[in-house]
This record gives C-alpha cells, sequence and structure tokens, in this order.
C-alpha cells in the first residue's frame, strides 16, 4: 500500500500540521467572534437581573429579557462616586461605582457592588440598602467559584433572603457591617443578632471570607452610607 | 505566606481534585490496584501539575486574557476562547518531556507506568487545574501552590484506594459489585473522610 | 473491498446499553459526576458530549487515511479541542446560565476518555457516517448514565425534579428531609457504584471482566 508511506513521510506531516493548524483555527476565531455579540447581552443582562434581585424587584419568578430591561431602565440608575460620596461624572482612579434604586424619581435605595475574595475564587455581587444608609434590603450573588452544595449555597434563595432587613450599624450606632454567622443567628446574642445572617453548614471558611470582603467594601463605600443617615436625620427634623 | 498555605492545604484536603470535583478518575480507577504504581504516577502527576499550571498562567496572562496582549500593541485583544486548545498543547508537551526524562533516568518506573505515563497528558485533573487557575484569578506564585496541592491531593487519594483495593480484595464483595462499583463506594466513603476537613479553620 | 452493510439502528443502540461507556468501558466519569447535581445540567452536558463525541468521530474517520501516525493523538486533539470550544462558544451565547453552571466541565470534554477513546477505537477503522453513529450511540449511553445519576441527586438532595419541587409539602411536614449528601461528592459516588451493581445484576448484559 504506497500510500501508507507517503501519509508519513516528514513532508506530509508538516503539510498535514499546518493545514489542520489553519481550518481548526478559522473554525474556532469564527464561532468566537461570530458570537460575541450574543454573549456580551448575556453578560450584561445578567448583570442586571442581579442588581433588580437584590433592590428586591424581582421574585422568583425569572422575568424575560425584555422585561428586565424594562425595569432596569426605569428604576436603576449607575453613577461614580469618590472617596467622600460625592457623585462625579468623569472616572477617577478611586472612584466607585454605585447604583441608585429610583421609584418615580425618588431615590428608595442604592446597590452596592461586591466583589470580594472567597475561599477558592472571587465572589461578585450586589448588596442593596435603603435609603436610611444602614438597613440592607436585599443581597444576590451572580458568579462565584465556591464548592457546589457547601460554599455555593451563597446563590441560593434561603441564603440571599436573609440579608434583607439586617442592619449594618449595631445598637450603639456604630459601624459593624453585616456578616455571616457560624450557625444560626438566632443563636447570637440578642444585640448582634441584627448584624448577622445564619451561616452555611460545612461552608464557615466561605462565610468567613465573604463576611471580611463585605465590610471591606463598606468600609470603602462609607461616606455613601453616611450621605444617606444625614439626608433622612435631616428629613426627619424638617418634620418635626 | 499564610494565604498560600492555607491554599496548598485546601487544594490537599477540603477541594481534593479527585473526591471533590471528580477529577482524575479514569487513570485513577485503572491504576489504583497497586500501591507502587499508583505512588509512581502520584508522583508524576505532582511534577506535571506543579510545571503545567504557572507554564500556563503565564501563557494566559501574557496572550491570552482580554487586554493581555497589551504589551504587543493589541489591548483590547480577548483571546481567552483558546485557552482550552493552548493549555492541552502545553500539557501534552511537558507530558512528553517527563516521559523522556523518566525513561533516562529510571526505565524500571517507565516500563511499570506502562501506557499510564502518555496517559496523564489527557488525565481530567491536569487540565482541570489549569481551568480552575484561570477561573479563580489566581496569582503567579499561587498557581505553582494550586498546582502542587492539586497533585499531592490527587496523589493521596490514588494511593489511599491502592491500599484499601488491595485489602478488599480478600472481602467478599457481591458479584456485581466487583470491580469498577465497588471502587465507586469506596471512593464515596474516602469523600466523606475528606469532608471532615472543611469543618478545620487555619 | 467487500461493501459490509453497516446497520446504523445497531451502532446507535449498542453505545446505550451492550457496551454503555461508563458502566461498561469504565470510562469518562470524570466530568460525569460534578454535574450531576441537578437534572438540567447533565441534560446539556450530554447533549454537549454526544454533539462533540459525534462529529470529532465523523472528523477523524473522514481523515483517517491521511493523518501521520506519529502526530496521531494529537492531531485527534486538535480536533476535539477545536469542536468543544465552538461548543463552549454557542452554550456561552444562547444557554447563558446553564453554562455557567457547567463552568469548567464543558472544557473537559477535551479530556473526556469517551471522546478520545471512541476515535481510536472505531473511528480510525471505520467510514465516516458509521463513526458518527458510533459518536451519537456512546454519547447517548453517556448521557442516559448522567441523567440517571442526576435524577435520583436532584430528587433525594433537593426533593426537585428538573427544578420543580415535587415531593409535596405534606411529606416535608410529617418529618422528611431532604438528603443533603447526595448534593455532594460522595452522593455521586454511591449512586453511581449502585447504579452499576443493578446495571450487572439485569439479565443479558454484558460484565466487566475481572
Amino acid at each position: 500500500m504506497s500510500d501508507k508511506t507517503d501519509k508519513n513521510s516528514k513532508k506530509n506531516v508538516i503539510v498535514f500540521a499546518l493545514l489542520l493548524s489553519v481550518i481548526c483555527s478559522l473554525m474556532i476565531t469564527a464561532a468566537a467572534v461570530g458570537l460575541k455579540g450574543f454573549q456580551t447581552i448575556n453578560m450584561e443582562l445578567d448583570k442586571k437581573i442581579n442588581i433588580l434581585k437584590a433592590a428586591d424587584l424581582i421574585g422568583d419568578k425569572k422575568p424575560s429579557k425584555k422585561e428586565i430591561n424594562e425595569l432596569y431602565h426605569a428604576h436603576i440608575k449607575e453613577v461614580m462616586v469618590d472617596g467622600q460620596g460625592n457623585i462625579i461624572e468623569t472616572w477617577a482612579p478611586n472612584s466607585l461605582n454605585l447604583y441608585f434604586y429610583q421609584d418615580n424619581n425618588q431615590i428608595k435605595g442604592y446597590i452596592i457592588p461586591i466583589n470580594t475574595r472567597g475561599l477558592w475564587g472571587k465572589i461578585y455581587g450586589y448588596l442593596a440598602f435603603e435609603n436610611d444608609g444602614q438597613t440592607v434590603s436585599g443581597f444576590s450573588v451572580f458568579s462565584h467559584s465556591e464548592t457546589p452544595g457547601l460554599g455555593g449555597e451563597i446563590e441560593s434563595a434561603w441564603f440571599q433572603k436573609n440579608f434583607k432587613g439586617k442592619k449594618i450599624l449595631n445598637s450603639k450606632n456604630k459601624f459593624v457591617s453585616v456578616g455571616i454567622a457560624k450557625g444560626k443567628a438566632q443563636n447570637l446574642p440578642r444585640d448582634l443578632q441584627d448584624n448577622y445572617v445564619d451561616g452555611i453548614s460545612g461552608a464557615t471558611l466561605t462565610g468567613k471570607y465573604l463576611s471580611q470582603g463585605i465590610k471591606e467594601t463598606l468600609v470603602k463605600y462609607d461616606s455613601v452610607s453616611v450621605t444617606f443617615r444625614q439626608k433622612q436625620l435631616k428629613a426627619i427634623k424638617d418634620k418635626q | 505566606m499564610g494565604d498560600l498555605f492555607s491554599l496548598f492545604i485546601n487544594s490537599v484536603f477540603i477541594g481534593n481534585i479527585l473526591l471533590a470535583y471528580f477529577l482524575g478518575m479514569c487513570s485513577f480507577i485503572a491504576v489504583s490496584k497497586n500501591v507502587e504504581t499508583a505512588t509512581g504516577l502520584g508522583f508524576a502527576v505532582i511534577f506535571v501539575l506543579t510545571v503545567t499550571s504557572p507554564v500556563n498562567w503565564m501563557i494566559y496572562h501574557g496572550l491570552l486574557a482580554p487586554g493581555a496582549l497589551a504589551w504587543a500593541g493589541f489591548p483590547d485583544l480577548d483571546l481567552s476562547f483558546l485557552k482550552f486548545i493552548t493549555f492541552i498543547a502545553v500539557i501534552a508537551a511537558i507530558v512528553q518531556a517527563v516521559e523522556m526524562i523518566i525513561d533516562k533516568y529510571s526505565p524500571l518506573l517507565y516500563v511499570t507506568l506502562g501506557v499510564f505515563l502518555p496517559l496523564i497528558a489527557v488525565n481530567c485533573a491536569i487540565l482541570g487545574t489549569s481551568l480552575f487557575m484561570v477561573e479563580r484569578n489566581y496569582t503567579f506564585m499561587e498557581s505553582i501552590i494550586f498546582g502542587a496541592g492539586s497533585g499531592t491531593g490527587w496523589m493521596l487519594a490514588i494511593v489511599s484506594m491502592a491500599a484499601i483495593r488491595n485489602k478488599v480484595k480478600y472481602s467478599d464483595v457481591p458479584k456485581g459489585l466487583q470491580g469498577f462499583g465497588i471502587t465507586m463506594v469506596i471512593a464515596g466513603l474516602m469523600a466523606m473522610t475528606f469532608m471532615m476537613f472543611s469543618g478545620i479553620t487555619l | 473491498m467487500s461493501e459490509e452493510k453497516t446497520n446504523y439502528k445497531e451502532l446507535i443502540t449498542k453505545g446505550i446499553w451492550k457496551e454503555n461507556p461508563v458502566a461498561y468501558q469504565v470510562l469518562g466519569i470524570c466530568s460525569a459526576l460534578a454535574v450531576t447535581v441537578k437534572m438540567s445540567t447533565a441534560i446539556v452536558m450530554g447533549i454537549a458530549l454526544t454533539i462533540v463525541t459525534a462529529f470529532s468521530s465523523m472528523l477523524i474517520s473522514s481523515l483517517r487515511k491521511k493523518i501521520p501516525s506519529n502526530i496521531r493523538i494529537i492531531a485527534e486533539l486538535a480536533i476535539i479541542a477545536s469542536l468543544v470550544i465552538v461548543t463552549d462558544q454557542i452554550l456561552k451565547a444562547f444557554f447563558y446560565d446553564i453554562s455557567k453552571q457547567l463552568s469548567i466541565f464543558v472544557g473537559l470534554i477535551i479530556t473526556n476518555c469517551i471522546v478520545l477513546g471512541r476515535a481510536e477505537a472505531f473511528a480510525l477503522a471505520n467510514k465516516p457516517l458509521a463513526s458518527f453513529f458510533d459518536g451519537i450511540g456512546n454519547g447517548l449511553g453517556y448521557s442516559l448514565v448522567l441523567i440517571t445519576v442526576a435524577f435520583l441527586r436532584e430528587l433525594l438532595g433537593s426533593g426537585k425534579f428538573l427544578g420543580f419541587n415535587i415531593i409535596p409539602q405534606f411529606i416535608f411536614d410529617a418529618g422528611y428531609q431532604n438528603m443533603g449528601l447526595m448534593v455532594l461528592a460522595p452522593g455521586a459516588f454511591f449512586v453511581i457504584g449502585l447504579l452499576v451493581w443493578l446495571k450487572n445484576s439485569l439479565p443479558g448484559i454484558s460484565k466487566e471482566e475481572r
């Protein structure tokens, strides 16, 4: 069979390898470039749906693409703030991203992006606050690398729902952030319960890293919280 | 330093690449019949992982990641979709090199490992470690430690399994469960014991 | 050279039952277990692997007389890797949520023993169309095992079927609790071990030679 020696000749090996590489590259690049548009839309939609989830604007049922875009457009405004809590127009080195939740042109709350280290990789999520600057109104996680079934429970509804109503100030109005308890929050002393959510059994480390990450992020955004707290104090005083 | 040590311990025990993520099972089942072979293969895997993980890190962050090619004047280019094929090519090349080294310095080991040596290249644990490293955004040092840790964890699992299967040879395993079946059950029990490490805080 | 009338239907059914790759040939369980926490991820994974195996076997078979022997494995890996990348891109574009959950396991199809195994064992010695169906058969066999394990793990571990709660509340009220072990790694190992035992005990099925 003459073609057996032919196919193993040095020249044939090189020609074959080159042709295969070219064809494979074309195939892969065509797919990647051609589909990139769809993929970017998906990633943006994913971000929007999580911001809306944190702001408690969508329930358990997954809404359609159109609904998500409408809700987002109507209620969420993305802004940049500087270290003192002032809204700025152009990007500066220490500027922070922030989202306002608006209803009828009134700011009902704000949403902070959380980007923290987890046990394995980064945890990306959103922590939403009411306009009193201290009560959490929701929490969502849209990307993590934690162990499925253990740390991975941070993406489940029961864990995230527990954040609603928690406070980042303690009973003495000192900033303590909101943390993940080891075990159930109700087993903690009375005056600490408002600052902790139930932990995930078997995922103490994930809880520890997430708590730390939330605290560090909130420290960065402290000026925002202070601004809202002062506004609320002023609103109460004005009423009196 | 503490973080790196913690990462190492985590990858060996709590996030054991085989017992928690199921990667590297094909050769695991076939080779774990003999403790010596398992140990030899285990060391080979540790070496391959400790080398491929940082090499793939350099290639990913130097060439493929979004914005990685800024040094060449293409800051907007995102070639990350090529990571599967470049990683596997790098792994195949390094495994080939390891084969040649083992053949030169320990022909006995080379013969014992037989066909399993080139099979390391298609061991899911090797590619999986590189892919996890990218997904978890590790630094260069972390990628080395993660590679070494994953390898050590894999070797720990495979050697323990070989030792256990040697003992099970003398047990009365039901006919349908012999071989693959009982190996799976043993793996399940081992996975449970490794999970107990998640209760330890460092 | 005699023209064999290949029985395509038999090729497919052989892959699903008599020579099911996972249970009989002990192949491809690597990624099999990590995605079996839910049925939805297992189904997508099964489809992805079936498509990759079928097309890669077909492509490799059509090139079988031209591939030089010393770069055979690398050439096969290149073809398989390219197909997997294309599949991954398609998933990210049209099934974004599921692709997030499958994470690195789609990429691991490249090293899945079934794909390379069928290429070596069948595609190199048979015609493209037969190889395509052989790939489909083996892929479906793999999917069958995957989905069965996922069905059990999702049902026992979270009381759901395809994401829908199907265990009525009154059973929970009576004291039943979801078997948390099923959601974790050991659960998958036990389920697969027991399924293999079940399969080996059924008559007419070829057993793994000891």
